[in-house]
């Protein structure tokens, strides 16, 4: 749900770090559920920029008002909240960040809420499902495709 | 006339609030003012309100202020339990239940008559949180979904307890989609838009219309009776993907595949979901409410899309679930708690882009005309 609106469209941007260089880029994301989550329940995303992949690994997640926290923290926030209004902002690695121009960003959240006692729950607390093999994402099942124009009036800040 | 009472599950407003169309109050006073007399508040925690489950204390003199501002009332509150929370263990039963009780004191707070769990809420879970719910006098209804059937085993260990303890707090919340008997047209065209071929879409409806009027029993034998339709679909997603499944759901899904690759030229694996539609009815019928009575705690309206009755300006019906026969029936056994609509069809829409969105507002005063005109007849 919510398909094609998960990404704010003037949001992607590249990153800067405290001395200036473009360490990768992001972009502001919303819960693709009706609801909130838990913030530990937030286990990462499905991002192709132009054909590349950015696993899990290359990714920061920044909510709440906190610095940027990578996928492991963010599984041991399990009392902090992400409520349904609030963005958070994806950062990914990438050294040099985007070039100019549109890109072409495929997508997909995952999220391991579900409802109630499933089987692959065990399974999950062993090896959290890879994002963008659909498991976590029940509510937007289908990887999404967007076309987004890196905005360079200003810089992300990392 | 009826005493049954109208009000709206917030639920209905999800992509106005996503859209910052409309705020938490924007969407009281929606219910209070254009909605002819409705007056009833659902919400789901967890959508509804910040600082999710501690919101600020200035929240809850807002909250009040609004009830009253809107002549509204707070009716019922529907949580969840994710059992991953912790992520490194899956919650016990008893974990499961602080949560649950936790929430049942938040909807104190707030007014709230009920709590709603999801329909895959261990009865265990529920009865560990009851003596809360006793303390506050909340009554604690697990949600019917579809495809789960009113006399199926989770409405029966209900009951069977109720009976055995005599509690008040401990019943059900039936989900208007029970009476559901075929696929809303909204979701048919958002497969088509998805690439499922016409075919499929008239083949899936009129698979689900010959068993609603008794000439086909394809489906008579299908038990899905303890998943939710979300958890239905994402098996079924899976199965696809991966061929492993239970052995409860593998021959219902292998029927919806046969049917496809049957019945449709040239078919891809969507076509495959539409037919799946056909597996997230309940086929509930009316009378089977008759001895819930008791337990009923309160009803979800839900929804699909509100069309014009033709040749009836100004009125309108859902064309996918029957109304009319489960109204009438409910007023016979004199049911005098609300009926609150639940829309569910925005997400048909959202593929699209911005100028496609459906107007959740103008859907529910449809769908409150619908229920205020049976209800008086």
């Amino acid at each position: 749900m919510f398909d094609n609106f998960l990404i704010r469209k003037d949001s992607l941007k590249n990153d800067v770090d405290a001395k200036g260089a473009v360490v990768g880029f992001q972009f502001a994301a919303r819960n693709a559920n009706y609801r909130g989550v838990y913030l530990s329940l937030h286990n990462g995303y499905y991002i192709r920029v132009d054909g590349v992949e950015y696993p899990r690994e290359f990714q920061t997640f920044e909510i709440n008002g906190r610095a940027p926290r990578d996928f492991t923290q963010i599984a041991k926030c399990v009392w902090e909240h992400w409520d349904f209004d609030d963005e958070g902002i994806v950062h990914v690695r990438k050294p040099g960040g985007l070039a100019s121009g549109e890109h072409t960003i495929d997508f997909q959240q995952s999220v391991l809420a579900a409802y109630g006692y499933l089987p692959t729950d065990e399974e999950w607390v062993k090896n959290p499902p890879v994002p963008g093999s659909g498991a976590g994402s029940d509510k937007t099942k289908n990887i999404v495709t967007y076309h987004l124009t890196l905005n360079e009036s200003e810089a992300g800040r990392v | 006339m009826s005493k049954i009472k109208r009000g709206v599950s917030l639920y209905s407003y999800q992509q106005a609030q996503f859209f910052k169309q409309l705020d938490l109050e924007g969407q009281i006073r929606e219910v209070g003012t254009n909605l002819f007399g409705a007056d009833g508040i659902e919400l789901l925690d967890e959508q509804a309100l910040r600082k999710y489950p501690h919101p600020d204390p200035e929240f809850f003199d807002a909250w009040y202020s609004w009830m009253d501002k809107y002549h509204t009332t707070p009716v019922t509150m529907d949580v969840f339990g994710d059992v991953l929370q912790f992520r490194d263990h899956v919650q016990s039963y008893h974990e499961n239940a602080e949560r649950l009780m936790s929430d049942i004191r938040l909807a104190k707070k707030m007014g709230f008559k009920n709590v709603r769990t999801l329909a895959t809420c261990p009865v265990e879970v529920m009865i560990l949180a009851l003596p809360v719910a006793e303390e506050c006098d909340i009554r604690l209804g697990k949600e019917i979904h579809a495809p789960i059937p009113l006399n199926g085993q989770y409405v029966n260990e209900i009951v069977d307890y109720v009976q055995k303890t005599g509690t008040r707090h401990l019943g059900i919340v039936p989900d208007w989609g029970i009476f559901a008997f075929r696929p809303s047209e909204v979701t048919l065209d958002w497969y088509m838009r998805h690439g499922a071929k016409e075919e499929t879409c008239r083949l899936v409806a009129e698979l689900c219309m010959e068993n609603h009027t008794g000439k086909g029993n394809a489906l008579k034998d299908i038990d899905l009776s303890k998943y939710t339709a979300g958890n239905v679909e994402s098996s079924f997603f899976r199965y696809l993907k991966t061929h492993d499944t239970t052995d409860d759901l593998r021959p219902a899904f292998d029927l919806m595949i046969s049917l496809v690759k049957d019945n449709v030229k040239d078919y891809t694996e969507i076509d495959f979901e539409v037919m799946a539609q056909a597996l997230l009815l309940s086929r509930a019928k009316a009378e089977d409410l008759r001895e819930l009575m008791p337990y009923i705690v309160s009803i979800h309206g839900k929804f699909y899309n509100m069309s014009e009755i033709p040749s009836r300006p100004g009125q309108y019906q859902d064309i996918s679930m029957d109304y009319e026969g489960p109204i009438r029936f409910l007023k016979e056994i004199g049911y005098e708690g609300y009926i609150n609509s639940e829309y569910e069809g925005q997400r048909r829409f959202q593929d699209r882009t911005e100028e496609y969105l459906i107007s959740e507002v103008d859907q529910v005063r449809k769908h409150q005309e619908m229920l205020k005109r049976l209800l008086e007849v």
